[in-house]
């Protein structure tokens, strides 16, 4: 989304409308108001001094006889004016104090930010009264004294938002290229903390022009013979027993005004807010589109396996036109397979391609606003899809296990490893405290976790990254799963971290007949632990083949040019590596024929009219290309440019 | 070109009792024209030695020479990095056609014009069309944007580029893409390069030199040959069982209280050898080498060098 339309939808939502109609009436009333009625509002009537409102005078008159309302109305660009000053002058002090750490370097940059800390720990009132004492009563002295006032809060901002910036990579960058720090911040770090300051400043206008209002009505402020808001607020009071709408009048204008400030500013954040917290937002290679945090199913066997007569008797897992949806958008588009007991298959594909979804949905993890549907989505003859959601975490936890990439948020970081497992235990198999911490240490031994009664009690974050994952597992097999869904399970890790994890859940494989259904992007580590090879792109299935065959058997041209783009230890050193042209397909705009037809050396036109169908070879296999016989020659590296072009 | 050397060079975070050396009294060469692959896992120091080159990390000991001199303080950059994610490393803001602008050397290419000329001469080496640089990084791939990075590094006609991580962000269908453009850089330009990766099987295809680093030290440095085909020390070796793709591993070959050893923790890195914790041929395996627990092995001059004890046994059981 571009940012004007970003603002344009902003402005069509109730507030954000209210909003600007209400800070362009302020200001328009601020520019015109003298013009009209400056005369009127400045009208000496000595007949009728101190007069209560009425038809002629709606708000009655002060003590020379002068409209009061037209007087508030007048007073608009005085007090607009004067708060925006102030504001201009916080602004200017606080981005000055804000990025001063930026320009000095670490050593003096500390000393600032500490004096700014302490200055954000006076209250703002506080500071630009005294202030207001020391510069003098005055309009003069009251914009300084509430600018000095707002600075510390907008500093502290400014730092805290440049901080961030000047930590990223293109900044690094640009010192590196020898770009100097004051360009630094103008080019590279302003540009970018520019919305929510300046969201920050309308806000902050909205405070300060409340702050004036009140130094003015304390007679700190504006000066008789000129007068704003507070002035007329101070004096309406005094007779606010005789005439009450001299004190309500002008009070009203200064809720409205600050309203409209404030009011501007919310909207305004709203607008600018989701995009900061992501500016330039990280993509990771393995970040498939995922729906917010999911908890992690517990696997335990309280429920029997039924046996079940069927033509698939040994089958653990039948999945059968799964469709994953998000609204419009339908990253899962299609996807069958079965999974026998004790196997392990792998699913690899690109970001996007929908592995992950796959998984999730097997898991039945996919939260709103995904949708799941499915001809057959069954687990050891249960039809996930229409067991009542009540009922799920059971037929789930009976087994299934699953291990995410990060295991350090798969945890929680506040319960000893030990007790966390064990809740397992207690939660599924009904195991009272005691045993059910026992055999928490003893699945730590499982997983190979050397000293684990003593791990058992430490948290999280005592283990390493390897060392979780390993937990995660042992968590897994509380229970006597059945399957282990294993989402990246190894991407995180260090490459040697990484085959101590593989060899472990290998082991749990052959030891208990366990099927695992193993996510990554890396083909090396699928043909480590794997017996078959589910290849995804875009959606679909475009290959299942044994991982024996995968290296000389592939048959459909992705697979090949994924099997080629990766450098392994035989790789040629003089040839280029295989190049796939062209973008990862986009879910959000689906073609008519095959997904793949764009970057596939092989595409004709009829591929890109049709989508071919995931057909068996006869040789345990499946491929969904229309040339799936065709072999072309050794991939033509020179197809490079497609990327760029 | 230009002969890169780190000289002894230490790097430290923290202070007191948080201090962590994170590079360790490194010796390395990148010899001119030629391209260093720097291996090791995370937390092993290589980012941090390539930052501190590149002067973002201050250097606690040695020197970082730049053909025998000292690198130039202020004015032209000799050295550019190419970083990680490049979702992070362009500004958002600027075009990528200014991003690059910003990187040539002032002087260099005097006017608008020359430098718009630059900005595309610099687009086409990396395979972009010129036309592209009005665009916004938002706009692009993440494979366009490794080499808009890759772009904005050579504008600064550096003498030497390090590259960190450039293709572990990026998925596998481009990160071909990027390697093969590292590579034929490296042959028109005959940069030298530091190229640093966790990934046996990428630096094997782009270097001609090979530095493992573990625990904040080189422990073995060679021709990318030599060092692959007959690893000297025993943690080379088991980086290289990890990167052999296909089939299952050989892990049985190694003992299990080896196989399921922690990595250790770089805020107390253990005494002697850093990978004695974990070695198989250390005194985990072999109590009497207790050499390994006491003394900190040392490289010794030799093209291929690998700082172990026990260098000839070590290649053993890699070979098996």
């Amino acid at each position: 989304m571009t940012s004007r339309a970003r603002w344009a939808g902003v402005l069509r939502t109730p507030v954000g409308a209210a909003a600007a109609v209400l800070l362009g009436a302020v200001l328009l009333l601020a520019v015109l108001a003298p013009l009209l009625w400056g005369g009127r509002a400045d009208e000496v009537d000595t007949a009728h001094i101190l007069a209560p409102a009425s038809a002629e005078h709606w708000a009655g008159t002060d003590n020379l006889g002068r409209d009061i309302f037209f007087r508030v109305l007048v007073a608009t660009r005085t007090s607009v004016r004067l708060a925006l000053l102030a504001t201009a002058v916080g602004v200017a002090v606080g981005l000055l104090l804000g990025t001063l750490p930026l320009l000095l370097g670490p050593r003096l940059g500390r000393l600032v930010t500490a004096a700014v800390n302490i200055a954000v720990a006076f209250p703002g009132l506080l500071l630009a009264l005294s202030f207001a004492v020391i510069f003098g009563a005055g309009a003069s002295g009251a914009v300084p004294a509430i600018g000095l006032a707002i600075a510390p809060a907008f500093a502290r901002l400014t730092q805290t938002l440049a901080a961030s910036v000047a930590g990223r990579d293109f900044v690094a960058a640009a010192r590196i290229a020898g770009v100097g720090r004051v360009r630094v911040l103008l080019r590279h770090v302003l540009p970018n903390i520019a919305e929510p300051l300046l969201v920050n400043a309308t806000m902050a206008a909205g405070g300060s022009l409340l702050a004036f209002a009140g130094l003015s009505f304390l007679g700190l402020g504006v000066q008789a013979p000129d007068y704003d808001w507070g002035r007329l607020l101070g004096e309406g009071l005094n007779g606010i027993y005789l005439n009450p709408a001299a004190a309500l009048v002008p009070g009203v204008a200064v809720v409205l005004a600050g309203l409209a400030f404030n009011l501007v500013g919310e909207a305004a954040a709203k607008a600018v807010g989701p995009r900061t917290a992501t500016a330039g937002g990280r993509k990771r290679a393995t970040d498939d589109a995922r729906p917010t945090p999911t908890p992690t199913p517990t696997p335990t066997t309280a429920v029997p396996v039924r046996p079940q007569q069927s033509a698939q008797a040994d089958a653990l897992l039948i999945v059968e036109d799964l469709k994953v949806s998000f609204g419009p958008v339908t990253p899962v588009r299609g996807v069958g397979f079965t999974l026998g007991r004790g196997e392990a298959v792998g699913i690899v594909g690109e970001s996007g391609s929908g592995k992950s979804l796959t998984a999730l949905a097997v898991a039945q993890l996919i939260e709103r606003p995904g949708r799941i549907e499915a001809r057959r989505l069954e687990l050891l003859g249960d039809d996930l899809l229409r067991t009542p959601p009540r009922a799920r975490p059971r037929l789930l936890g009976t087994s299934l296990a699953m291990v995410f990439q990060d295991p350090m948020t798969s945890f929680n970081p506040v319960q000893r490893v030990g007790r966390q497992l064990a809740e397992v235990a207690e939660q599924h198999l009904g195991h009272r405290r005691g045993p059910a911490l026992a055999r928490a240490v003893d699945r730590l031994r499982a997983v190979r976790i050397p000293g684990a009664a003593r791990r058992a009690r430490q948290f999280p974050h005592e283990f390493s990254g390897g060392m979780r994952q390993r937990a995660m597992i042992g968590m897994g097999l509380m229970g006597e799963p059945k399957l282990i869904i294993a989402d990246e399970p190894t991407t995180a890790l260090d490459v040697t971290v990484q085959r101590q994890v593989l060899a472990l859940l290998a082991d749990v494989r052959a030891a208990d007949d366990v099927a695992v259904l193993l996510i990554s992007h890396d083909l090396g580590v699928v043909e480590q632990v794997c017996d078959r090879v589910l290849v995804m792109y875009a959606g679909r299935i475009v290959e299942d083949l044994p991982v024996a065959r995968l290296r000389d058997g592939a048959r459909h041209p992705y697979t090949r040019a994924l099997l080629g783009a990766v450098p392994d230890l035989a790789t040629d050193r003089d040839q280029p590596l295989v190049v796939i042209p062209g973008r990862p397909a986009d879910p959000a705009a689906p073609t008519p024929g095959c997904a793949f037809a764009p970057r596939c050396p092989l595409a004709d036109d009829h591929c890109k009219r049709a989508d071919p169908a995931l057909i068996e070879d006869g040789s345990g296999g499946r491929v969904a290309c229309w040339h799936a016989e065709q072999r072309p020659e050794p991939a033509p590296a020179a197809a490079t440019e497609g990327e760029g072009r | 070109m230009s002969e890169l050397t780190f000289e002894d060079v230490t790097v430290r975070y923290g202070s007191g009792r948080r201090e962590m050396t994170a590079v360790d009294r490194v010796h390395l060469t990148v010899p001119s024209g030629a391209v260093v692959g720097l291996v090791g896992e995370s937390g092993s120091g290589k980012s941090t030695l390539a930052r501190a080159a590149v002067g973002l990390t201050p250097v606690a000991g040695g020197r970082i020479l730049l053909d025998g001199r000292p690198l130039p303080r202020g004015g032209r950059r000799p050295l550019q990095m190419v970083f990680q994610d490049p979702y992070s490393s362009l500004d958002p803001r600027m075009t990528i056609g200014s991003s690059i602008a910003e990187a040539i050397p002032r002087g260099a290419v005097p006017g608008a014009a020359a430098r718009r000329d630059e900005v595309a001469r610099l687009l086409d080496l990396v395979d972009l069309p010129a036309d592209r640089a009005g665009c916004h990084p938002a706009e692009l791939s993440g494979g366009q944007r490794q080499r808009v990075a890759l772009a904005r590094a050579l504008a600064g006609r550096p003498d030497v580029v390090i590259a960190d991580e450039i293709t572990s962000a990026l998925d596998v269908s481009i990160q071909g893409t990027v390697l093969n453009l590292v590579r034929d850089l490296h042959r028109e330009l005959r940069l030298s390069m530091l190229f640093i990766t966790h990934d046996l099987a990428v630096v094997r295809y782009v270097s001609d030199y090979i530095a493992v680093m573990y625990l904040g030290r080189i422990v073995e440095y060679g021709p990318a040959e030599s060092v692959l085909a007959d690893p000297r020390h025993p943690y080379t070796g088991e980086l290289l069982a990890a990167a052999r793709r296909g089939g299952p591993q050989a892990a049985d070959t190694v003992p299990a209280s080896v196989a399921d050893a922690e990595p250790a923790d770089p805020h107390h890195p253990p005494t002697g050898c850093r990978f004695h914790p974990r070695c198989p041929v250390g005194p985990l395996v072999h109590p009497d080498r207790t050499v390994c627990r006491d003394t900190a092995p040392t490289g010794d001059g030799r093209p291929h060098r690998a700082a172990c004890h026990f260098v000839s046994s070590a290649a053993d059981p890699a070979a098996a």
